[in-house]
């Protein structure tokens, strides 16, 4: 450990400050700069510039950053899960859909600034996934899933509303892309406070934390209140998280790279990865705006940092993985209750078909007229159905595609949080698309499809690499693919800060829809969807038993490097197809799995079956939601396809089981 | 002197920090139920962690004439079956379920799951006593049971060598007596081979044909059950005065003097 951090952390604190440094200095030489206390009624305008601009903002990317690095080592320590960070609990999200409605349905709220907006959201996010997480005792698994549905219906509400609001929200896009731009001292005062408290509460908790480690059990057993330290603990990084949101914005990777580099370099245990966290989450944010500060110098400032953190933090950590040793898997405990097991399953996946064709059947033969509902004669049947029937196929299978790679994915890495996006397929795939929509001014469907397959080939094949290493847990495997998103995101967070046209078009593919869909691409996409269930079929060996980990897998004679490359690349095409044809609408991926295990289908077959259907079915819904609500417009199709999945996950999870 | 099951020269397994197993040779003989003991940390479960190929080691490993990196992996698990000393949890799978795995070696991906297969996992069943709950959810099972679940869906791999990592730990005295008898009545009547790790000298003694003894990584004895029952051997091996007894019947007791 000692080594790689005396090294490096030196190296990384010369780097942002000499960037700091050189922009200052441009700003004003040295001899000129104002001296303390600061008094703004003396001062020229580059004075003031540098010490109630420049200044602050120095000091705050380091706050910013040690708050957030804090805040992720504390929720992956005590979600016990090494790619949670504090988006998991769906904090951020609820900022930006609270700021985003009441910049539109009551801009007067934003008066007071955004900090109360802001937090008022992040908490009733965070308080939602509480709640949900207080049914089981806290329990890791089903707070991060929570979490994530949350999280992902606030962000799908938010995007379709920006959509709909087009060009005056584009400040909050910039928003949601963290700017770091200071006016004054404030900021810096108020993330101090929440820095410094925060820190109390870090110490306070280190030590129940360490216990916790132990598992629920474990702890219980020494006499610890187990759902009172998870609850304290997650109310606390939460609340950190929230603030920074609520003050800079949306700063995304930070919480999550940082405790992950932190174990890059040898941090074990509780103790370290706490003291450790917010010194490199605050190396990274000021390095990111130390280079936005530089690049800003040569062409004037166009990125916010917090977009670029995905930037530095991805490739870094995509670097540093493969020394990460030992592994934290992700827990089972006791408090998630055994998982339903249903003794007949033929009978359940039997009526998810019949209620998969039904829906297709009635949704073809019903729709809204201007005025009302009706149902179409046969005569209008024949003239819509050429016209229907494509996008009823490619949702479907949309659906089925991203719910199979979702469901192999959370088998191959027996991480509740695998979803087809932590492979950065739909990362790579929006690059390619982005950059297209750049590269050409009127670029063809084609070329689109073309680039963003090439990009999905491309994190497709950086993901391979490293499940082809010897040896490689799954855990790193799931962190490189999310460096990739990161990475991809940030860029694509850079180019809606731009707000041109291309930006407007990339939003709304990312959005998703099935509109723009002929038979032609349909078509491929079903046999696509039936052949990797097909395949999905004959390893359902494997997948019954990679759960078990690598030990008894390998014990049984499981070509590990096989079967796991296979199952990625398996999973990396159903995506890479999905994607191209309806966006990135990974959330059907990380719900259809669920859902199908919890209703109790849980034999490897039966659970790839059923996840397929019940993606199926719901990107099916979606669309015919998407179409219908706000005809004769269409509304993005992820929206729906979240506000129908997620309340049914929720639901399922909380029931009690008796 | 029976065939040779492992062969083992100069086998040395590091981590960055520490020796764990230091320059160990060692012929383990086939057919018999070989008992591992040692001290804490002595290296036992490295040692058979690297027998079932899920750690590297430096040095020469054969096993039955073969070296064990040339060994095709299905190959390697129908001949040996290894039960890791901690369980993972066997979310949603039922204890039937969860033995038929064990037939992964000789169906492989895509082959059928016949009648052979059904008869080893039945039998399987049978012979470790979870017959009456195979169908009920692993995770909901008691300590010993789900420990004997395990057992059987290694005795369902049908392979001619077990290895174990202390496979009583979670046992009443009545079923450690019991799984070990059933170890013991499989190699000695179906000529299979055991490496089973073990605390207790007493059922090692008891149990075990051959023993081998590590300290701090390195061989501190081989040899029989009466070889290690004295008390030399034994205060040797854990650094303890003790006290060995004779029983009634002749088979000698290690106490802690």
């Amino acid at each position: 450990m000692s080594r790689s951090i005396r090294i490096w952390l030196p190296l990384a604190v010369l780097l942002a400050f000499g960037l700091w440094w050189l922009a200052a200095i441009r700003l004003l030489p040295l001899a000129d700069w104002p001296a303390l206390p600061f008094r703004p009624d003396g001062m020229s305008l580059q004075q003031i510039l540098l010490a109630f601009g420049l200044m602050p903002r120095g000091v705050i990317a380091l706050l910013a950053g040690a708050a957030l690095g804090l805040s992720g080592a504390i929720l992956q320590a005590v979600l016990r899960n090494p790619v949670a960070d504090p988006t998991t609990l769906g904090i951020s999200s609820g900022a930006q859909l609270t700021l985003v409605l009441a910049t539109i349905i009551a801009p007067g709220l934003l008066e007071a600034g955004r900090w109360p907006v802001a937090m008022t959201g992040a908490g009733l996010a965070a308080g939602l996934v509480l709640l949900i997480g207080a049914q089981r005792a806290f329990a890791p698994v089903t707070m991060v899933i929570a979490g994530m549905l949350v999280g992902m219906t606030a962000s799908a509400i938010a995007t379709a509303v920006t959509l709909a609001q087009g060009q005056y929200l584009l400040s909050l896009v910039i928003w949601n892309g963290g700017a770091l731009v200071q006016q004054d001292w404030s900021g810096v005062r108020s993330l101090a406070l929440v820095l410094v408290l925060g820190g109390l509460g870090a110490a306070l908790l280190a030590r129940p934390l360490r216990v916790l480690s132990l598992g629920a059990e474990g702890a219980a057993g020494l006499g610890m209140n187990v759902a009172l330290v998870r609850l304290a603990a997650a109310a606390l990084a939460v609340w950190i998280a929230a603030c920074v949101s609520a003050e800079l914005g949306l700063i995304a990777f930070v919480g999550l790279a940082a405790p992950a580099l932190v174990r890059t370099m040898g941090a074990r245990g509780i103790g370290p990865l706490l003291a450790l966290s917010p010194l490199v989450g605050a190396l990274i944010l000021s390095v990111c705006d130390g280079l936005v500060l530089t690049v800003a110098g040569a062409t004037g400032e166009m990125f916010p940092t917090g977009a670029l953190t995905g930037l530095i933090g991805g490739p870094l950590l995509i670097w540093l993985l493969p020394r990460l040793r030992g592994s934290t898997p992700p827990g089972t405990e006791r408090a998630e209750g055994p998982a339903p097991h249903l003794a007949r399953p033929r009978h359940v996946l039997l009526g998810l078909l019949m209620l998969l064709i039904a829906a297709a059947l009635v949704l073809v033969w019903i729709g809204r007229v201007p005025g009302g509902w009706t149902v179409l004669d046969w005569a209008s049947f024949n003239a819509f159905l050429p016209l229907r029937l494509p996008r009823l196929i490619a949702a479907a299978s949309a659906g089925a595609a991203l719910a199979l790679a979702g469901a192999l994915l959370q088998r191959l890495t027996a991480n509740p949080l695998a979803s087809p996006e932590v492979l950065g397929v739909s990362g790579g795939a929006s690059l390619g698309y982005a950059a297209i929509a750049f590269a050409l001014t009127a670029p063809t469907a084609a070329a689109l499809s073309t680039g963003a397959m090439t990009g999905a080939a491309l994190s497709l094949a950086l993901v391979a690499a490293f499940v082809s290493h010897r040896d490689m847990p799954a855990e790193r495997v799931l962190l490189a693919g999310i460096a990739v998103s990161a990475l991809a995101s940030s860029v694509l967070l850079a180019i809606m800060a731009t707000g041109s046209p291309q930006a407007w078009m990339i939003l709304a593919w990312l959005s998703g829809s099935s509109s723009a869909i002929g038979m032609s691409g349909a078509l491929p996409l079903l046999a696509l969807a039936l052949a990797v269930w097909g395949i999905a079929m004959a390893m359902r060996r494997w997948l019954a038993t990679l759960p078990l980990g690598a030990g008894v897998a390998g014990g049984l004679g499981l070509p590990l490097r096989l079967a796991r490359l296979s199952l990625i690349g398996l999973a990396g095409i159903a995506t890479g197809a999905a994607t191209m044809l309806v966006g990135p609408l990974s959330f059907v991926g990380l719900m259809a799995p669920h859902l199908a295990r919890r209703i109790g289908l849980a034999r490897a077959a039966d659970h790839v079956t059923g996840a397929a259907l019940i993606g199926a079915i719901l990107m099916l819904t979606a669309d015919f939601g998407a179409r219908m609500a706000g005809f004769p417009y269409e509304l993005p199709l992820g929206l729906f396809a979240s506000l129908i999945g997620a309340p049914w996950l929720i639901w399922l999870m909380t029931r009690s089981r008796t | 002197m029976t065939d040779t099951l492992f062969g083992i020269e100069n086998m040395t397994v590091e981590v960055p920090t520490r020796r764990l197993l230091d320059d160990i040779t060692l012929l383990l003989p086939a057919g018999q139920v070989i008992a591992l003991i040692g001290h804490n940390g002595s290296g036992k479960s490295t040692l058979l962690k690297v027998l079932a190929r899920q750690i590297p080691a430096t040095g020469r490993i054969t096993f039955e004439q073969r070296e064990l990196r040339d060994w095709a992996s299905r190959d390697y698990a129908r001949r040996l079956a290894f039960l890791p000393q901690t369980t993972p949890p066997a979310e949603g799978m039922t204890v039937r379920e969860l033995v038929a795995l064990g037939r992964y070696p000789w169906h492989g991906a895509l082959g059928r799951f016949g009648p052979a297969d059904h008869a080893a996992v039945a039998r399987a069943l049978q012979e470790c006593g979870v017959a009456d709950f195979a169908d009920r959810l692993v995770d909901t099972l008691s300590g010993g049971e789900r420990q004997r679940a395990w057992l059987a869906m290694m005795i369902a791999q049908e392979a001619g060598t077990l290895l174990l990592d202390e496979p009583i730990s979670a046992l009443d005295i009545a079923h450690q007596v019991e799984v070990l008898a059933l170890v013991r009545r499989m190699c000695h009547a179906q000529n299979r081979s055991a490496v089973i790790v073990l605390h207790e000298v007493n059922m090692a003694a008891r149990f075990c044909d051959h023993i081998v003894a590590l300290k701090g990584g390195r061989l501190a004895m081989q040899g029989s059950p009466a070889d290690l029952m004295r008390p030399e051997a034994l205060q040797a091996i854990y650094g303890l005065p003790m006290q060995v007894l004779t029983r009634p019947d002749g088979q000698p007791v290690a106490i802690p003097a």
